[in-house]
């Protein structure tokens, strides 16, 4: 065998094993992302711990705890609703009523703890649109 | 009266860089020299257009001319002058005018430096560019228009800049990226020169060397640059988070670093033309990819423009790019052959090889985990993410072992390594690390296999580079009789590529120390009272007043926001350590959007990283991050030490003296 059949070889192999890991690492690696309603009923159905949410906080729902460290409120996404914990000191800026937010945790009696909350990110405000405007145009 | 002026400088460049593609095309076909020349008349002309045309965004930026939605969007009449500077990147209209401008300097500067070699590869070089050039200007002109007239009727003050980006690290971070994104188009374009008109040896090559390295100096310092600005802005005590749009960064990097190290074997041996070509191609594709990642809306991240339609431009040019450069490789299959054979495992050429094959598999891994959420949501209806853990698990392991090429590839022998050789190189470096993971296993107690794995490796491949140097350094003593300083800087003069490489090599293990010292972060959420003390490892922080700033009260600082403000005081190891004031912002040009900033104390050994979650002015309670994170000033001394080292390889002097002769 030449050499350069050999090394083709080696490569051959060498790609096969990253590939192999690559998915291995993603059978355990990955957060499902699902919505509330499939939560609240499927949950126990999931072979994961860890899920992952996207909804808005209902409006009011904001309440923290006494040190001001963990904040509870309530996801909705269409008509469902879920309790929602979250402990950090760093509540992210755009948190607010209403604002999207995307959070990561595991679900436990009824109560969603996340030890992950984004809110939609922050160079996307063009929604938001604030201008000054003296004349309506 | 300005916005018609940029309006009619990007629709006339736009018939220049038109016609500019078609007199090239038909100088190729009836080889009318002044038909080339009128070419790079138009070429130039377009790109000074379009280069004037941003001068007079900017312009408009820092008058504040609201009548341009532009200006309006992005800048605030309150919005601080370098700020409005940099407004011209900061959204999407001016950052594809921005993108075009650095393309048409480029592309200036490729004519002029070329005007009187490589006549067969020019045409087709002002082709290629042109074509890139064309389909932005198609953009600029037709669907983000920097331009356009305000909407919303007359606006008193526009809506300022996000409170993320004033920061000084997004004044060079987003040129720095475009300046290393855009240049690959420079390499690309000679490529495309190269496998069209057949002239495959290593001159095309030879000619974008210096582009090449600079531009992937560009990139890295960009990169760098931007995980500087997430550690100061985002407030979450970190430098890189897997997020999409760096990770968009990131994949041509390591296809570029792939070609930085593979072209070295296509100029010694004339091997591999084939996989440069591709590694060439892929870079530039990547290049486009990442532009199009941040401007599609496809993924959602927090350095991501809004979603546009542009996306399926975009898309559609990269699968044009893609096609075409199949149909070439396909094409000149033949040509592409390779002159010599790789003749064993332990080569230099096989260290190269294997160092390409890595820098390939994690490009694989980042595309991979950062087009999966898209795939798995098309194939399944599920939105899978991977985040961090994903890449950490697969990249920490590939990363080590390129480490360990590191050192390894540059002491192997062309063709084959001899087993006396291997032992002459390999002996002390080997025993150098081994010692490492001794010492930082038995007398620092480290028992975490990654750390002390990368620690061995830093040594090894310290020891292997100082151990190149000394012995360079020996010989030539022993022919010149210089002193050793002469003699160390006649050694690097003599070949520049491999000494500066060294020193790039250094930078990167300097920066494997800064990643290592993640495994030791600590971190807390602390909840205090005035007067209140914690602590947290060594430090005591002492929680001692706040008070509320406004832009009345301090006008030289707060411009356009209000700041609640707390003083603490660290003491470490009992001592007195530092006073810090983390602040949180509220811009009042922005809806009082919210704002961290960061308190940091850096030293060598380690960040105390403090980020006021919020304080209640009533009572006093404050909610603290506070973060300790060991090593991390090695990440950013590892880019100064990386920038010295590709100035050694680019040899800026000669680059000046060859003008001037």
């Amino acid at each position: 065998m030449s050499f350069q059949k050999k090394f083709a070889i080696v490569i051959g192999l060498f790609a096969l094993l990253v590939v192999g890991w690559i998915s291995l690492e993603f059978e355990s690696g990955e957060v499902p992302f699902i919505s509330v309603g499939d939560l609240i009923d499927n949950h126990s159905r999931y072979t994961q711990s860890r899920f992952r949410m996207g909804g808005n906080v209902d409006e009011g729902s904001i309440s923290f705890s006494e040190d001001k460290l963990t904040v509870s409120f309530v996801l909705r996404q269409g008509d469902d609703r879920l309790p929602v914990t979250y402990t950090s000191a760093e509540i992210p800026d755009l948190f607010k009523d209403e604002a999207e937010v995307i959070v990561e945790g595991k679900y436990r009696e009824g109560v969603f703890q996340a030890d992950n909350l984004m809110t939609k990110c922050a160079s996307r405000y063009e929604e938001e649109a604030n201008y000054k405007p003296i004349t309506e145009g | 009266m300005y916005a018609l002026l940029g309006n009619s400088l990007l629709t006339l460049s736009y018939i220049f860089t038109i016609y500019g593609l078609i007199i090239v095309g038909l100088h190729l076909w009836n080889r009318y020299e002044r038909f080339l020349r009128s070419g790079k008349v138009a070429f130039i002309s377009s790109s000074l257009l379009i280069i004037i045309s941003s001068v007079v965004l900017i312009h408009e930026l820092m008058v504040s001319n609201f009548d341009i939605e532009y200006v309006a969007k992005y800048t605030s009449a309150e919005t601080p002058a370098m700020f409005k500077f940099s407004g011209l990147w900061a959204g999407m209209e001016g950052s594809l005018l921005f993108w075009l401008t650095i393309l048409s300097v480029y592309f200036v500067f490729v004519i002029i430096q070329n005007r009187n070699q490589h006549r067969k590869l020019i045409p087709w070089v002002l082709i290629t560019m042109g074509i890139i050039q064309f389909f932005f200007l198609t953009m600029s002109n037709f669907f983000e228009n920097p331009f356009a007239p305000v909407t919303a009727g007359m606006v008193v003050s526009g809506r300022g800049l996000n409170p993320l980006l004033q920061h000084w690290a997004m004044l060079l971070h987003p040129p720095m990226l475009y300046l290393g994104f855009i240049g690959f188009s420079v390499p690309f374009a000679f490529a495309m020169a190269a496998i069209i008109t057949k002239n495959l040896d290593a001159v095309w090559i030879q000619t974008t060397r210096r582009w090449t390295l600079m531009t992937w100096t560009f990139l890295s310092i960009a990169i760098i640059m931007g995980g500087k600005w997430a550690y100061m802005e985002l407030g979450w005590g970190g430098y890189w988070a897997w997020d999409p749009v760096e990770n968009a960064s990131l994949l041509p990097w390591l296809t570029g670093t792939a070609y930085l190290h593979s072209v070295l074997i296509q100029d010694k041996k004339n091997m591999l033309r084939l996989w440069n070509m591709i590694l060439i191609m892929l870079t530039f594709t990547l290049t486009i990819f990442g532009t199009y990642l941040t401007r599609s809306g496809v993924v959602s991240s927090v350095h991501a423009f809004a979603a546009t339609d542009l996306g399926i431009w975009f898309f559609g040019f990269i699968i044009v790019i893609i096609a075409v450069n199949i149909f070439l490789l396909i094409l000149r299959k033949d040509q592409l052959k390779s002159d010599n054979r790789l003749e064993s495992f332990v080569s230099r050429e096989s260290g190269f090889l294997f160092n390409n094959m890595l820098f390939v598999a994690m490009m694989l891994t980042v595309l991979w985990g950062t087009m999966y959420p898209i795939f798995s949501e098309a194939v399944s209806g599920d939105k899978i993410t991977v985040g961090s853990p994903y890449f950490n698990r697969i990249m920490i392991p590939l990363g080590l072992l390129l480490l360990a090429l590191t050192g390894i590839g540059p002491l192997l022998a062309w063709r084959k390594t001899s087993p006396r050789s291997l032992k002459r190189n390999f002996l002390w470096p080997v025993v150098t690390g081994l010692l490492a993971a001794a010492i930082f296993g038995v007398v620092f107690k480290i028992r975490i296999v990654y750390p002390l794995l990368s620690a061995a490796l830093i040594m090894f491949v310290l020891a292997t580079i100082v151990m190149e140097f000394y012995r360079g350094i020996k010989a030539r003593r022993r022919i010149t009789g210089e002193n050793y300083f002469k003699a160390l800087l006649s050694m690097v003069d003599k070949n520049r590529t491999r000494y500066g490489g060294y020193v790039v090599h250094i930078a990167i293990i300097m920066m494997f120390a800064g990643f290592t010292g993640k495994a030791f972060d600590k971190e807390a959420d602390l909840s205090m009272m005035p007067g209140e003390v914690q602590t947290l490892r060594n430090y005591e922080i002492v929680y001692q007043d706040y008070w509320f700033e406004t832009p009345e009260t301090n006008p030289g600082k707060r411009s356009n926001h209000v700041a609640k403000v707390i003083a603490l005081d660290v003491n470490r190891d009992g001592r007195h350590y530092s006073d810090m004031k983390p602040e949180k912002r509220f811009y009042t040009d922005q809806n009082n959007q919210p704002h961290s900033d960061v308190a940091l104390i850096t030293t060598l050994n380690e960040d105390f990283y403090v980020v006021l979650g919020d304080v209640d002015l009533d009572t006093g309670r404050a909610t603290l991050k506070v973060r300790i994170n060991p090593m991390v000033t090695w990440v950013w001394l590892g880019t100064l030490v990386l920038l010295f080292g590709t100035l050694i390889s680019i040899n800026v002097e000669a680059f000046f003296k060859k003008k001037t002769r």
